[in-house]
């Protein structure tokens, strides 16, 4: 770490660099870097991939507020409550942090106390319902969205760690207490070197990093990397959870440096994967395509040429470049409608496992 | 002297002559007898206050604390490269030392109107305070946690998680030392903490100051404020002080040095100017 004024902290020389062999940028001494594409035109908001993250790492011992993974309302306040407005990353040249804030409790929500008591043994005709500050909590706003009937509005979003290139979190850690791993660009919290300052709780602009208040120590999603290493079920390499368990299998899954896999053609050749927020500056490494809405209609039902999610409300999310992913990406489609080929189309709706999840393609690195 | 100025001052009778021996007298015997009346202290330094056995001295309200000097050190804020770094709430602590054959007590109270003792949530922070030793070099380490090659030990006290002592060789590489022979209590009352650190001066551990019991020890301190967010580099600081553990020091080297010269000059002036005199009237 460099030098510092009151608010901003200088970051060491820790611009992306291109690899070897390829144009992909990644991390300085990061030798492949993990990704992940979600398309947000086939999420229903089921939290199997939420449910599937807090069985294996956040059920317990100062976790249970955590959601690694977890699915949010669009437009809606999300998780933790306001995230968006909380500061983080990077300022616009991308060399100074702007320090976040640490949300509150409250704003992840805190566990209920429901009346299983009452109505279990004590002969209650309550519904039942918790007890007591029951007034916010992750999905409280859930399927609420915007717009007016008819024409309302909303899509599901679900949120990891980005694993950045650039990650604040890192850089925002007095202890190098949080890295990025070189192998594979995953961003983890070593928890013998972690004070449990929470400096990178207020750097992330995500908040994705979370404080342990029983271990005293911060913890993160781990891009389930026992997983992709070949430790999980009957010794394979597996995709992350959140991604092998969702239904309708929207997440690809590879690495961004893996130039004939699907992630670079979506992120790189097509240019229809875009980072959510990237006037944060971290360059996120989960992609998302952009969601599509039938068209609005009239009172009387009649259909009308108008965006039903407003063009400016997803710029806000992803930036300018929406624009154009979502022009591609009708182009494409109405390719198919004609019966001619899309490569992209074809990528967007593989049901082949093998296509989706990329993991071992470097494993003859050593 | 020449005979010239001799002879200048052949005027001085035996009377003027007692007087000044007198006052060169007095000035002696004050310097011997009073130094603390002279002078109270030397810049920086902490004395040590030799107690026959430990008494209450571990108890931060004990009354063997009474007649311990408390010296007030000033803090600022470390300006540390971490958000905040510049904006430490406390400016100044009250320190004490004492010590036993065996062991060093040291006694730091500071002003906090609230007692914030846990990490028990996201936004709370415990305060906390921290005392800072060279491991060994006579040479005063970097003042912000030392550097590699002269390293520092840290006796460490928060407020919901007790004790610790840590080595540090530079900022950002404060790690535990295990089974710490650092014992604190801490008590909070009318706005104020008061924290005793206590250790046996002896250790042969490796990384761990071995305290000798007739050397100066530096030492700097440290105070972070809970109800601030403070932690890490975010704290008020002192500059280098010693702990004046060599008795020879007479708890004022600097000043009894100079008004012991001073005296001695002043005898010799007058002793020299007494024997020209005579010798002028030939006595
Ligand atoms: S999303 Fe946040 S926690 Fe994850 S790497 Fe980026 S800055 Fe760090
Ligand atoms: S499992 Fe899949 S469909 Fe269900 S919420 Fe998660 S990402 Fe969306």
């Amino acid at each position: 770490m460099s030098k510092t004024t009151d608010d901003t902290v200088h970051q060491t020389e820790d611009g992306a660099r291109q690899t070897e062999d390829g144009d992909v940028p990644l991390a300085e001494g990061v030798d492949h870097q993990v990704a992940m594409v979600m398309d947000l035109n086939k999420c229903i908001g089921c939290q199997t991939c939420t449910i599937a993250c807090k069985t294996n790492w956040t059920e317990s011992g100062g976790r249970e507020y955590m959601y690694w993974n977890n699915v949010e309302t669009k437009p809606g306040a999300g998780y933790p409550r306001d995230w968006e407005e909380m500061g983080g990353g990077w300022d616009e040249e991308g060399q100074s942090r702007t320090p976040g804030e640490l949300p509150e409790q409250e704003d992840y929500g805190r566990a209920w106390d429901f009346n299983h008591e009452a109505i279990m043994y004590e002969g209650s005709d309550e519904p039942l319902r918790p007890m007591e500050n029951a007034d916010w909590g992750p999905n409280w706003d859930e399927d609420e969205g915007a717009g007016e009937y008819p024409n309302s509005y909303y899509f599901y979003l679900p949120r990891i760690c980005n694993h950045c290139t650039h990650p604040s979190c890192v850089e925002a850690c007095p202890r190098s207490a949080i890295y990025k791993r070189e192998e594979d660009g995953i961003v983890l919290v070593d928890q013998d070197r972690c004070r449990g300052y929470r400096y990178c709780v207020e750097g992330c602009p995500y908040k994705k990093v979370f404080y342990n208040a029983q271990t005293k120590t911060s913890e993160k999603c781990i891009f389930c990397y026992p997983r992709i290493e070949g430790e999980g079920p009957e010794g394979e390499v597996r995709p992350p959870s959140c991604a092998e368990d969702c239904p309708p299998q929207l997440r690809h899954v590879g690495f961004l440096d893996d130039e004939a896999g699907p992630i670079h053609k979506l992120v790189n050749e097509y240019e229809v994967a875009l980072r959510l927020h990237p006037e944060y500056r971290t360059e996120p490494n989960v992609y998302y395509i952009p969601p599509y809405a039938p068209p609005q209609t009239s009172e009387s039902g009649e259909t009308v040429d108008a965006d039903r999610i407003p063009r400016n409300y997803l710029e806000e999310l992803f930036g300018p470049e929406v624009e154009s992913a979502l022009n591609t990406i009708t182009r494409e489609r109405e390719k198919v409608e004609r019966g001619e080929e899309s490569e992209l189309m074809e990528i967007l709706s593989t049901v082949n496992n093998d296509d989706q999840y990329r993991l071992e393609v470097f494993d003859d690195d050593g | 002297m020449t005979a010239d100025d001799a002879t200048t001052l052949g005027g001085i009778g035996s009377r003027e002559l007692a007087v000044a021996a007198a006052l060169a007298l007095a000035v002696v015997v004050a310097t011997a007898a009073f130094p603390m009346i002279v002078d109270a202290r030397a810049a920086y330094e902490i004395p040590v206050e030799q107690q026959s056995s430990a008494g209450d001295l571990a108890d931060p309200t004990g009354d063997a604390w009474q007649s311990v000097e408390t010296v007030d050190v000033p803090m600022s804020s470390s300006g540390a490269a971490v958000p905040g770094g510049s904006d430490a709430a406390v400016d100044s602590a009250s320190v004490a030392a004492a010590r036993t054959d065996e062991r060093l007590y040291l006694r730091l109270s500071w002003s906090d109107a609230s007692a914030n003792t846990s990490t028990d949530s996201l936004r709370a922070f415990a305060d906390s305070t921290a005392v800072q030793l060279p491991v060994s070099s006579e040479e005063r380490p970097p003042i912000a946690m030392g550097s590699t090659d002269n390293r520092v030990n840290v006796w460490y006290w928060n407020g919901a998680d007790g004790t610790e002592s840590l080595l540090a060789g530079g900022a950002g590489s404060t790690t535990q030392i295990p089974e710490s022979a650092v014992e604190t209590n801490a008590a909070h009352s009318g706005d104020r903490w008061t924290v005793v650190f206590s250790r046996p001066l002896a250790s042969d551990r490796a990384n761990v100051t071995d305290i000798a019991p007739n050397e100066d020890v530096n030492a700097a301190f440290a105070v972070w404020q809970g109800a601030n967010e403070e932690r890490s580099g975010q704290k008020a600081v002192s500059e280098w002080y010693y702990l004046s553990l060599d008795p020879d020091d007479g708890g004022a080297p600097y000043e009894t040095v100079l008004w012991a010269l001073a005296g001695i000059a002043v005898v010799f002036t007058t002793f020299v100017t007494v024997e020209g005199i005579r010798r002028t009237r030939g006595e």
